[in-house]
């Protein structure tokens, strides 16, 4: 197989995931979009996981979790995603099966904890998340939730997020299927007498509002005269999700788990759909742009080119300042999603930055065409990469700063490379200009921290000079010796000549 | 509120495998594999490296849609051979979660085939060992797991010899030897056995000595001539690394020879160092493991749950078993020395004398900011009922004690050392319950303060109270693997950072002073 390079040391049957670009042009013979290695300590969770993270911003709905109590567990609160209203969404509800539910079948108490919650609760929806015993044991979550659907009059929608059967990917389908459900077809209107003007409607699909990022987008729309309906799904609610079917247009950003839903909308409701991002100044120009082009409205793209110019204009200074300090760095991308990691490439291209390696976790054939196609010669691309794998690459692509999650955030760590969290965990928003210089910011915190320099030195070995040693000689011998390691531990000067060859070495 | 019966809102615990990764992962050199679907092991290790602020490996069999129908044998092989390839470790401890135990694999039964299959054999000099333990999500709870990997591990190790001399143990000594419904609190008669004999071996051994440092211990005339002198430390549930490091500095200056299983002490709380090593360094040597049974006595750390690898030492080995509070505050610390004197016969060294004696002088520093202060503590059983007792001490009002784990006596326990210390007290002892039942509780009690782990965090939020975090996980704030707890310095740092949690949240000095309407016109502060 070309391309199989042996670019890290990693298992036989892991190499095919992990290429270099190298030729402009040349399709890269990328292997992806499979079951993770058993072993290889993939960073990928599971179907549950996939459908959990896409569903979980949905802020009013009881989200349900019909499974051992680990995996309510584990995903209690874990988006981050803000509501602008209630937070239910927030709370982790399970009915956490005990082993007399594996014998006997869990439907009954799923009921009965569906009855319960919607009395305590009084939600306008319900979701019902299967995990991987309910699809062993073969409770009939569809049936129990129609029951409750009828008994409660609400939406209580089963989401088949068997942990086992598939990837993080299939966990992106199931959502949308679940979305599906609850978007209800629009009256079919009558046309308004009179010169009333119809206001043009979106949907965004794919912000998660993770720290608030949806609320620095929606009044860029709402400036142009844009009514954004929902966003998919961050701070949404049953009821704007119900509406989605009256927008015009829907706009894509996290491909990876919305363009199943967006395809289905354009089928079912004749909603045509664009892919866009919203990080960045670049992507965020070419998404104005394109919306007020869709519209074809003189006007729109009047206010649009304003708001590009007035925006830029203000965050400008700030983002210069930060490229003056981390222009020429190299920077590791690891993404859940290929979205992510394609807009980051331009974010790191507007700071300055280079990207050395570019990896995602559910990335398809066309992702990591399209990754290969903007990225430069010798950027490593690797699909589901693994903890061995991704501290091998930072090192041998002598990345400076990686964007990841948690779990790849201590790999970069303990080998003194800069890491800046690009999913649940952080606090700031990214998206939208202001969003932008949050991220130029902590791109520049993470880079330009003095503790990088201090832990370049892992070991203190003060040497001393045939001069410092009749130096001490000669003073009172009684000295202790501490004092002078001592000195010598808050010289930085002193400590950095040799250090950068024993990293080098190691490199 | 309206109670519940059938749904679970925001746990108090976690499930059986990430107890068993908690344990093994305190074992030199081991890798963690988890047999199930993927999302299990990339959960846990979130959770575990937010916590501990470390890279955390946890390897999965990935099973599959194919896995689940035909059965996850050749799953579980090839993560067994490709955790082999990858990470070179000498121990691989197998956690089944829910989805392996549902389909039914024998996970033993793999294992074998396996090694037969790689030509694994059973050397522990070169052999790879695999230990599976069976942990459910279903079962229990975490700290279910967490016993349950430790009792497997202290077999497999203990079992070894087995091959070469003693055919006495048929293959499905997995049994425990131990009734299953052992009453840890047995362990006081027992107490009282070896009482006498140490007692006596300690006055012989410090007349022969006249300095009984650890090393004369060695010298005492020892019953079991075959054995290593050692004591084995063994705590059911997971205490920080900076708790392990500091038993492990009382046990060196103290007892001289300890075995402590699990030490997370570096493996969880690792330094930046030269390299990235791929496993993790530190954890238990499996030298020691193995010597364990050989060891002069075994002290288990928690006296809620019960400690299986106490019991199958002394069950199986000999190895006298004696469970103590896990030691946090005064009277479990004093416990624990206590034990350690009348074991090995060691004095109290002076240090600890000093320590203990200034956290004497904490106490009596902060007991009026503390008397009364209405409290609420949650978290593992034996730690809550550690914290509950040091509360009682300290002359605080804990008014709220609960656990997530099913636990029958963790209430009996409580119970009692609410008799022994503050039997003029009332309390609230819950356990099995989630947050949303904690915070019931906590609307019916009013406490002043909660003590407990992170998730308490929405609850201290919402009555406007302060939290101090303890235990796992601790994921909104830093430094969970330094937080100490044990000993008598554990005791000070918890007593300050308690008293300082209070007076922050009451400290009237700061607030803005009642203005004067006349004189400070132009300087009246904004009302909060």
């Amino acid at each position: 197989m070309k391309g199989k390079t042996g670019i890290v040391d990693t298992l036989e049957e892991r190499q095919p995931y992990i290429t270099r670009k190298q030729e402009k042009g040349d399709i890269i013979p990328l292997a992806c979009d499979n079951t993770s290695l058993a072993g290889a300590i993939s960073q990928r969770a599971c179907v549950y996981s996939g459908a959990r993270v896409v569903l979980n911003p949905v802020t009013d709905a009881v989200h349900l979790v019909h499974g051992p109590i680990g995996c309510a567990g584990y995903t209690w609160d874990i988006r981050g995603a803000k509501s602008s209203g209630v937070e239910t969404n927030r709370s982790s509800f399970s009915t956490d099966m005990k082993e007399i539910d594996v014998v006997f079948g869990g439907e009954k108490k799923l009921s009965n904890a569906i009855d319960e919650l919607v009395g305590i609760y009084h939600p306008p929806l319900v979701f019902v998340y299967s995990t991987c015993i309910v699809g062993i044991i073969g409770d009939d979550l569809e049936s129990v939730c129609k029951t409750a659907s009828k008994k409660h009059n609400i939406p209580v929608i089963p989401v088949k997020s068997e942990g086992f059967k598939g990837n993080k990917s299939d966990g992106y389908k199931a959502a949308c299927d679940a979305l599906k459900q609850l978007i209800v077809r629009p009256e079919v209107k009558k046309p308004k007498e009179g010169p009333e003007v119809k206001k043009p409607k979106i949907n965004i699909l794919g912000d998660f509002n993770v720290a608030g990022d949806v609320w620095l987008v929606k009044p860029l729309f709402e400036q142009m005269g844009i009514e954004v309906i929902v966003s998919m799904t961050g701070d949404s609610t049953a009821e704007s999700i119900s509406r989605a079917a009256e927008a015009d247009l829907n706009l894509v950003q996290c491909s990876g788990s919305m363009t199943y839903l967006a395809k289905w909308m354009q089928q079912e409701y004749g909603i045509p759909y664009l892919t866009v991002s919203f990080f960045g100044t670049e992507d965020i120009s070419i998404a104005l742009r394109k919306t007020a082009e869709y519209f074809d409205s003189e006007e729109m793209k009047k206010i649009a080119e304003e708001i590009l110019e007035t925006e830029k204009n203000r965050i400008m200074p700030e983002i210069s300042r930060v490229r003056e300090s981390v222009k020429g760095k190299k920077a590791a991308i690891y993404m859940g999603g290929p979205a992510k990691a394609l807009t980051l490439i331009k974010g790191f291209a507007e700071l300055g930055m280079e990207v050395v390696i570019i990896g995602t976790q559910t990335g398809k054939k066309e992702d990591y065409e399209q990754i290969s196609y903007s990225v430069r010669d010798g950027t490593v691309i690797v699909d589901d990469a693994n903890p061995l794998e991704l501290a091998d690459l930072l090192v041998k692509q002598k990345a400076d700063l990686m964007v990841a999650g948690v779990k790849e955030r201590f790999i970069a760590y303990k080998l003194g490379v800069a890491f800046c969290d690009f999913n649940h965990d952080r606090v700031m928003e990214f998206e939208g200009f202001d969003g932008f210089v949050n991220f130029a910011k902590e791109v520049d915190a993470s880079i330009n921290s003095p503790v990088w320099k201090a832990v370049r030195q892992r070991n203190l070995k003060p040497e001393t000079s045939e001069s410092e040693r009749a130096g001490v000689k000669e003073r009172a011998s009684g000295e202790p010796c501490a004092k002078k390691y001592k000195d010598v531990a808050v010289d930085p000067e002193f400590l950095q000549p040799n250090q950068d060859v024993a990293v080098e070495s190691e490199v | 509120m309206t109670k519940r019966n059938y749904a679970t809102v925001n746990p108090c615990v976690m499930c059986q495998p990430m107890g068993s990764a908690l344990a093994f992962k305190g074992i030199e050199n081991t890798m963690v594999l988890y047999h199930g679907s993927q999302g299990c092991s990339t959960y846990m290790r979130l959770h575990l490296a937010h916590h501990f602020r470390e890279p955390v490996d946890i390897a999965s069999s990935s099973l599959s849609e194919k896995g689940a129908v035909y059965g996850g044998r050749e799953n579980l092989k090839k993560g067994l051979r490709n955790v082999i390839n990858r990470y070179s470790p000498k121990v691989i401890g197998v956690a089944t979660t829910c989805l392996a135990e549902t389909i039914g694999d024998d996970v033993p039964a793999i294992i074998r085939e396996f090694k037969e299959e790689e030509g694994i054999g059973d050397d522990p000099e070169k052999d790879i060992i695999i230990i599976p333990v069976s942990t459910p999500s279903y079962g229990d709870s975490h700290v279910s797991g967490y016993i349950k990997a430790l009792d497997a591990v202290v077999r497999k190790f203990a079992e070894k010899p087995e091959s070469q001399e003693s055919p006495k143990k048929p293959e499905g000594s997995e049994k425990p030897e131990i009734p299953e419904d052992i009453e840890i609190m047995d362990y006081m008669e027992n107490m009282e056995i070896m009482e006498y004999t140490e007692i006596l071996e300690k006055e012989k051994a410090e007349e022969n000595v006249g300095e009984a440092k650890s090393p004369g211990m060695k010298e005492a005339p020892d019953a079991e001539e075959a054995g290593n002198g050692k004591l084995n430390l063994i705590p059911v549930e997971s205490l920080s690394p900076a708790d392990v490091r500091e038993l492990k500095e009382i046990l060196a200056e103290t007892a001289g020879d300890h075995i402590f299983l699990p030490d997370i002490s570096e493996t969880f709380d690792a330094p930046l160092r030269d390299e990235l090593p791929k496993i993790a360094s530190g954890g238990t040597p499996l030298a020691e493991i193995t010597d364990m049974p050989n060891s002069r006595a075994s002290l288990g750390l928690g006296v809620v749950s019960t400690n299986l690898a106490v019991g199958y030492l002394e069950a199986s080995h000999g190895v006298p078993g004696h469970n103590v509070p896990i030691p946090i505050g005064l009277s479990n610390t004093d416990r624990f020395f206590t034990e350690l004197v009348r074991i090995l016969g060691c004095p109290v060294p002076e240090k600890y004398q000093k320590e203990r004696g200034r956290l004497l002088d904490a106490m009596v520093d902060v007991h009026k900011y503390l008397y009364g202060v209405k409290a609420a503590v949650y978290g593992d059983p034996d730690t809550v009922f550690s914290l509950t007792r040091f509360m009682l001490e300290l002359g605080m009002n804990p008014v709220l004690v609960a656990t997530g784990s099913k636990s029958r006596d963790f209430g009996l326990r409580i119970r009692e050392a609410f008799a022994e210390i503050r039997p003029d007290l009332e309390t609230m002892v819950l356990d099995g319950i989630d947050f949303d039942t904690f915070n019931d509780a906590v609307k019916q009690s009013k406490p002043e303060i909660l003590i407990g782990n992170s998730n308490g965090r929405y609850i201290a939020k919402a009555c406007d109270i302060p939290l101090v975090r303890v235990g796992l996980p601790i994921h909104d704030r830093v430094g969970a693997q330094r937080i100490l707890t044990v000993g008598y310095r554990g005791a000070m740092e918890l007593l300050d950072r308690i008293t300082n949690a209070i007076l922050e949240a009451t400290d009237t000095f700061t607030a803005p002073v009642q203005p004067d309407p006349v004189a400070d016109a132009d300087r009246v502060p904004k009302v909060l």
